[in-house]
C-alpha cells in the first residue's frame, strides 16, 4: 500500500500523542477514487506546513500533465519541465492563480509560485486533452489518494479534526466535502467514504 | 475513356506513394524552426477491400448512392483499393495561431492530389470563463458529429451518414469564422458566426444525383461527376460540378449555437445560407445555387463507453432562371440519422439508421428527380496500435429515384456494400 506522504519526518515537532488515520475513497458503484485530496485541520485549524517539502513539479510528457493532481503548500514554487519534443502553452485563469507559460520543446527551467490556497485547474492551450490540478494547501496534513483510493496519515494529533475532501469531479459545491472526526490519542482510525463524482469533462470542455 | 481513367488511377497511385514518402519520420536538423518540425506533419493511409452489389456508383457515372457499385450484371466483386492517402501539416504560426494544410489523394478524385483544407486558427488562452477563437480559410463548418481530427476522418466507421457525406462533398466554403464559448457552472454554451464565399454550387449533387453515402471529400480544384442529366439540363449544366467556386460575388453566412447542459450531452443548431444567385452562371456552365438549410445535432454519452449521435437536416436549393412560379431547379431535401457506438477495450461497434428524401419542384426538372430512401450501417473498429486500426463495415441502402429510368434501371434500387479498411496514421 502506498503511503500518502504528508506526515512529518522529525517527531520532535509534533505532540507525543498521535494516531494513524486511513481514509478509503470509493464511488457509489465501488470503484476506487484516486487523486482525491484529504486535508486535515486538527482542532479546526491548519497543521504546520513544514512536512510538505518539495521539489514540486508538473511535467509535460507524452502530451499529458504528470501528475494529474499535485499538492503544494501556500508559497510553494512549482516547476513545469516540458519533456516533449513540441511546445506546450500551460495556463490557468482560476482566481487562486492566474498565469500562462509558453514552453518550448524540452524547456525545463520555468517555475510558478502559488501564493493563495485553493484548487488551480491547469490546461494547455495547444492540447485540449491536457488537464491537471494544483491543490494549494494551507495545512501540512494534506495527502492525495493513490490508485487504490487510499490515503494514510501517520501522525494525526488527538481530538476533533476537520477533514476536507476535495476531488476535481466531486458533485458538491467547490468540489469539496467537509467532515468532522475525533481522533484517538493512540492507535489507528479508518474512514471509508463514498464520493459521488461527475463524469470527467470531455477534452476541450475542461473549462 | 478507359485509357484516360487508367492513367488517372496510375497518377493517383504515384501521388499516394509520394505523400507516403513525405510522411516517413525524419530527424529534424538542429535549429529547425517550429513550423517545420516533423511533429507538425501527420498522414493517414486508408487501404481497403471493398465489395458491392447493385447499380454502378455515382463515381462511375451511375445513380448508385455508395462509393462502390456492383460488377457486371450487378454482381458482388470485392477488390482491393487504395482509398485515400492524406497529408496534414499543422505549423504553429505563433503561440495563439496555428495553420492547417491538408492535401489528399483519393481513389475517385479528379486530380491525383488535391487540396482539402487550408486555414488558420486563432485561439488565445482564455482569460476567464469565456473563450474566444476564430478560423479563416478553406474549411468545413462544424456540422458533422461523425468526423474528427485534422484529417477529418470518420470516427469508428468507414462511411458517414447521408448528411455528413453531403457536407464532405459539397459544403466546404472559404470562410472567416468566430466562436465565443462560455462555461456556466457545469453547463457550456457557444455561438459561432461566419461569413463565407466559394460555395455557390452547394446543392448541385443533391439535386441532380440525390443523397449519397460515401467518404469522399471535396477537393478545392477538382470536379465531381454528375449522373446522366435530363434533356434540358444536358445543355444548361456542365456534366461535372466544381465544389469550390465563387460565381456571384455575394457572400453567404452560417451560424451555430451549441449547448451542453451536462458534460455527457451536447445539443447544437446550425443554419447555413450561401445567398447564391440562382441565375448566375459561368462560361463553363457552373451555376449559382441559392442553398440554405437548418441542421440539428445531438451527442449524448450513455455511460463511459456508449455514445449516441443524431443529426437532422432540412433545406432548400434553387438554381437557374425563374419561370413562372419556380426556378429551373427547386429542391427541398431532408435527412436524419441515429447512431450508437459502444466501446469495449480495443473494439468499437457502431450501428446507424439513415433516412433521407428530396422533393423536386423545378420548372425544368421532372417530378421523378425526387427521391426517398433509408440505409442501415453496421461497423466494427479494432485498434491495433496507436498508429493502426482495422475497420469492417456493412452498408445497405434502399432508395427510390425516378431518374434511374434514364440509366435503364428500375427506380427502386437496393444495394449492399461491404468494406474492410486498414487505417494507418503516420
Amino acid at each position: 500500500m502506498r503511503v500518502g506522504l504528508a506526515f512529518l519526518v522529525a517527531a520532535s515537532a509534533w505532540p507525543a500523542l498521535a494516531a494513524e488515520l486511513t481514509v478509503e475513497l470509493r464511488t457509489p458503484s465501488g470503484q476506487s477514487v484516486p487523486n482525491a485530496v484529504v486535508s486535515l485541520y486538527p482542532g479546526g485549524g491548519p497543521a504546520p506546513l513544514a512536512p510538505l517539502r518539495g521539489p514540486f513539479q508538473i511535467a509535460q510528457r507524452n502530451t499529458q500533465f504528470q501528475p494529474f493532481v499535485l499538492i503544494v503548500p501556500v508559497g510553494g514554487q512549482v516547476a513545469f519541465p516540458n519533456y516533449d519534443s513540441f511546445r506546450h502553452h500551460v495556463y490557468s485563469f482560476s482566481p487562486a492563480k492566474r498565469f500562462e507559460l509558453k514552453l518550448y520543446a524540452r524547456e525545463q527551467d520555468r517555475t510558478v509560485r502559488f501564493d493563495k490556497a485553493g484548487a488551480v485547474p491547469l490546461g494547455c492551450n495547444i492540447h485540449d486533452q491536457m488537464t491537471a490540478f494544483v491543490k494549494v494547501t494551507d495545512t501540512g496534513l494534506a495527502a492525495r489518494s493513490d490508485a487504490a483510493g487510499r490515503i494514510f496519515f501517520a501522525n494525526v494529533p488527538p481530538g476533533p479534526v476537520v477533514a476536507r475532501v476535495w476531488h476535481p469531479w466531486l458533485r458538491l459545491p467547490g468540489n469539496q466535502a467537509e467532515l468532522r472526526w475525533t481522533m484517538p490519542a493512540r492507535g489507528s482510525q479508518r474512514h471509508a467514504l463514498t464520493l459521488k463524482l461527475r463524469p470527467p469533462p470531455r477534452p476541450g470542455a475542461a473549462y | 475513356m478507359e485509357i484516360v481513367r487508367a492513367s488517372k488511377r496510375r497518377a493517383f497511385d504515384l501521388a499516394s506513394a509520394g505523400l507516403l514518402g513525405l510522411c516517413l519520420p525524419a530527424a529534424a536538423p538542429a535549429g529547425t524552426p517550429a513550423w517545420l518540425a516533423p511533429d507538425t506533419v501527420s498522414g493517414t493511409i486508408d487501404l481497403r477491400l471493398a465489395g458491392a452489389d447493385g447499380e454502378p456508383s455515382w463515381t462511375d457515372d451511375g445513380f448508385g448512392k455508395a462509393r462502390f457499385g456492383g460488377g457486371d450484371g450487378g454482381g458482388f466483386s470485392p477488390r482491393p483499393v487504395l482509398a485515400e492517402a492524406e497529408l496534414v501539416w499543422r505549423p504553429p504560426l505563433g503561440w495563439d495561431l496555428t495553420g492547417t494544410l491538408a492535401v489528399a489523394a483519393q481513389h475517385e478524385q479528379d486530380y491525383p492530389v488535391d487540396l482539402i483544407e487550408a486555414f488558420v486558427t486563432w485561439r488565445p488562452v482564455p482569460r476567464g470563463k469565456t473563450r474566444l477563437s476564430a478560423r479563416a480559410g478553406l474549411m468545413w463548418p462544424s456540422v458533422s458529429l461523425e468526423h474528427e481530427g485534422p484529417a477529418w476522418a470518420v470516427t469508428d466507421m468507414i462511411t458517414p451518414s447521408a448528411i455528413n457525406s453531403w457536407i464532405g462533398e459539397e459544403v466546404k466554403p472559404v470562410a472567416v469564422e468566430g466562436t465565443v464559448s462560455r462555461a456556466l457552472g457545469s453547463q457550456r454554451v457557444s455561438a459561432t458566426l461566419a461569413v463565407f464565399g466559394f460555395n455557390d454550387t452547394a446543392g448541385t449533387l443533391l439535386s441532380f444525383r440525390g443523397w449519397a453515402m460515401h467518404d469522399l471529400k471535396a477537393g478545392a480544384f477538382g470536379l465531381q461527376k454528375l449522373p446522366p442529366l435530363n434533356n434540358f439540363m444536358l445543355f444548361a449544366q456542365a456534366a461535372e460540378t466544381r465544389p469550390t467556386i465563387e460565381i456571384d460575388d455575394r457572400p453567404g453566412f452560417y451560424g451555430k449555437l451549441a449547448w451542453s447542459p451536462a458534460a455527457p450531452v451536447q445539443l447544437e443548431a446550425f443554419y447555413y445560407a450561401n445567398r447564391g444567385v440562382p441565375e448566375a452562371v459561368t462560361p463553363s456552365l457552373q451555376w449559382g445555387w441559392d442553398t440554405r438549410f437548418l441542421h440539428l445535432g445531438l451527442r449524448a454519452d450513455l455511460g463511459p463507453r456508449t455514445r449516441l449521435l443524431a443529426q437532422a437536416l432540412s433545406g432548400t436549393t434553387e438554381m437557374g432562371i425563374e419561370e413562372g412560379a419556380h426556378y429551373w431547379v427547386e429542391t427541398r431535401y431532408r435527412a436524419a440519422y441515429l447512431r450508437a457506438t459502444h466501446e469495449a477495450g480495443r473494439v468499437a461497434l457502431s450501428g446507424r439508421f439513415d433516412l433521407f428524401d428530396s422533393r423536386e419542384r423545378g420548372s425544368e426538372m421532372e417530378r421523378e428527380e425526387s427521391e426517398e430512401g433509408w440505409a442501415l450501417t453496421g461497423a466494427g473498429r479494432l485498434r491495433l496500435s496507436d498508429e493502426a486500426a482495422l475497420l469492417v463495415e456493412a452498408l445497405h441502402i434502399d432508395s427510390r429515384r425516378g431518374t434511374r429510368l434514364r440509366a435503364g434501371a428500375a427506380p427502386r434500387q437496393s444495394q449492399s456494400v461491404v468494406q474492410l479498411a486498414l487505417r494507418l496514421t503516420l
